[in-house]
């Protein structure tokens, strides 16, 4: 960040850089290693791989439209429609798309940082939504980056959001009146029963969010591409998207054979960014953990173990499917013959796992300190997560004979999980709150985003995803509430 | 120097003439542009990537771009945006492998809704980014060619 700063001083036109920009330098993936050299990466983010790509066969890429796509390219139902139809239909031939295809269920939007940079963009669905056109159904955002009322309750944070979000209450209200009226429903993992937007398996879908179109395709076994923002509401208003990538059977083949053969339960967080780091934007199909999904079902009570690898493959990769043996839709239709001739194989063991996670850095300025804050649910905790974590951490308190934590927790979730938790365990829930968690919705990876958060914040998370995008360092659950009960890190973690 | 061409697939075709800037890296759209986003400069679009060697504090206005795809936060394609609203939006984008869904977003979008056109050719080999090197003469022909030398 210095040398950021650095490149701003004396120039003509510049103000200083604010430091809530500097982490915007890791975001995703960015194109070079551990070591500070390029990969040669050649991911397109899409979730299909073009690497064999060649330009001669490439530029025929043309999409047959229907008479009714063909009318709304030529304006019948308006020029703005007209204009996004365009987009579209370059976007699909780009990507050597066959046909545009109906979306069903329901879309989820990533488009949630009001930032000036944003704002032409903002524009763009602020015409749209002037024009009276609207999502093809009521559609679910990503949290929002703060939350004034829980974690930025302070004159410090509250300059730095007024300063750095100025465009936010105008992407709110563009989300409003395209279709995601419900601030309440604001969430990363838009497919938990308590916020609904779960579509069918086989549902063609146009989602953005690089952890809910993980989940979205492996667990619930939808058809959608990885949606960059911008992409997601333009389909959303059209009802329409490109068919090519994830959203084919061809694409969603895998090109790993992804053993898992750890003694004890895996490290989820662990064993996903292994998985993405080593499969970057191919399928990967796992096997070796069917054992933790009783009857091969995912439910309300284990979803947080895909969510978890999920989100790390999405975060350390570009992983936008992945299957497990036994469990997730195409595998249990498929199996094996999802595997491609000539696949790779990748086993997890316990000497891998203790190596993927020997990878993971010590980013704190002063590497020795002590954790002063606690971060967990990225992506957004369920109902399960927050009642675990909750008896967890008041249990291991009472036994300590303390009734407060000795550093701040930060549990994420949205809206309406927090509110059933209070609804139906009023009780617990009375204890987080007096033991010092902070229950919210917003988005995590924001927060640590913040000016100065790494000189402010030594913290601490079970979030793979975190950790990749932060100076937030990572521990197994069992370290974590030790950490929380005794405010240091134990010896040998 | 001798010429040498290229040839890619034209996404957004158009001629152009100019002097390369060139990524051997994958180029961070917005890891790029920080003070243009962040701190109100117009005038000019220093690189503010200090990952990226070659085009680090390089100024990216109007620029003929040549790497080997995009990466970076999913909000790229408004940065793109962005940068052309500010005036200090790339002339052309040359890249080696196929394009990144986040840059073809806000590329598109941006041609077509603002109608401010960045020339996009991609596909132009492993060997074109091999050959080319910041400040050489480079030529962009509406059917994907590009001429470097």
């Amino acid at each position: 960040m210095a040398q950021a700063q650095g490149a701003a001083t004396g120039k003509a036109g510049a103000k200083d850089l604010p430091g809530y920009a500097e982490n915007f330098l890791t975001t995703d993936m960015d194109g070079v290693g551990p070591d500070g050299k390029p990969t040669g990466q050649k991911a397109t983010f899409s979730g299909a791989s073009k690497a064999d790509a060649k330009a001669g066969q490439a530029v025929q890429n043309q999409m047959a439209l229907t008479q009714e796509e063909q009318d709304i390219l030529n304006g019948k139902e308006g020029k703005e429609k007209a204009r996004l139809m365009k987009i579209l239909v370059a976007y699909g031939n780009a990507f050597g798309a066959e046909k545009l295809v109906d979306l069903g269920g329901a879309p989820h939007s990533n488009m949630y940082v009001g930032t000036d940079y944003m704002g032409s963009m903002i524009k763009m669905f602020d015409e749209c939504a002037k024009a009276g056109l609207k999502a093809y159904a009521p559609y679910t955002v990503n949290p929002r980056p703060y939350d004034l009322y829980n974690v930025n309750n302070n004159p410090g944070d509250m300059e730095l959001i007024y300063d750095g979000y100025k465009l936010q209450r105008d992407l709110d209200w563009v989300h409003v009146r395209l279709g995601a009226p419900d601030l309440n429903l604001r969430s990363c993992a838009c497919y938990l029963d308590e916020v609904g937007n779960a579509p069918k398996p086989g549902t063609y879908v146009a989602w953005a969010e690089s952890s809910a179109v993980n989940f979205g395709n492996s667990a619930l076994g939808l058809r959608t591409n990885r949606n960059g923002a911008g992409m997601d509401l333009l389909s959303a208003i059209l009802g329409k998207a490109p068919l090519f990538g994830l959203m084919t059977d061809e694409g969603r083949k895998a090109k790993w054979l992804v053993e898992i053969k750890t003694s004890k339960e895996p490290d989820w967080g662990a064993v996903g960014t292994g998985i993405g780091t080593k499969v970057v934007e191919d399928v990967p199909f796992i096997t070796g953990i069917e054992k933790y999904f009783e009857g091969g079902k995912v439910t309300a009570d284990n979803l947080h173990l895909l969510k978890a690898m999920g989100s790390a493959t999405a975060a350390s990769g570009a992983v936008g499917l992945y299957h497990v043996e036994g469990v997730t839709p195409d595998a249990k239709e498929k199996g094996r013959d999802l595997l491609v001739e000539g696949y790779q194989t990748y086993v997890i063991d316990d000497a891998e796992q203790e190596r993927i996670i020997k990878t993971f850095p010590n980013l704190w300025p002063e590497k020795d300190g002590d954790p002063t804050a606690v971060f967990i649910g990225c992506p957004h905790n369920s109902y399960f997560e927050i009642i675990k974590y909750g008896r967890l951490i008041t249990e291991a308190l009472d036994k300590a004979g303390k009734e407060k934590a000795a550093i701040p927790i930060y549990m994420f979730c949205v809206n309406k999980v927090r509110d059933r938790v209070i609804e139906e365990e009023g009780e617990l829930a009375s204890k987080m709150k007096r033991a010092g968690v902070h229950v919210t919705n917003m988005c995590a990876v924001s927060y640590a985003g913040m000016k100065g958060f790494s000189e402010r914040v030594r913290g601490i998370t079970n979030s793979a995803k975190t950790r990749n995008y932060s100076t937030i360092r990572y521990f197994p659950d069992d370290i974590l509430v030790k950490a929380i009960v005794t405010g240091k890190i134990p010896k040998g973690a | 120097m001798a010429k040498k061409s290229f040839k890619g697939r034209p996404l957004l075709p158009g001629n152009l003439e100019g002097k390369a800037l060139v990524s051997k890296q994958a180029f961070n759209t917005s890891a790029s542009y920080l003070e243009n986003m962040f701190a109100g400069r117009t005038d000019s679009a220093p690189c503010t990537d200090s990952a990226n060697k070659d085009l680090y504090k390089k100024d990216l206005s109007g620029a003929i771009l040549c790497t080997t795809q995009t990466v970076g936060s999913t909000m790229g394609a408004g940065c793109i945006m962005g940068m052309n609203d500010l005036g200090v939006g790339l002339k052309a984008m040359l890249f080696s492998s196929h394009i990144d869904s986040i840059a073809a977003a806000g590329l598109y979008m941006d041609d077509i809704w603002n109608d401010r056109r960045i020339i996009t050719v991609d596909l132009l080999g492993d060997e074109f980014l091999e050959a080319v090197k910041t400040g050489d003469p480079i030529s962009i022909k509406e059917d994907g060619t590009v001429e470097v030398g």
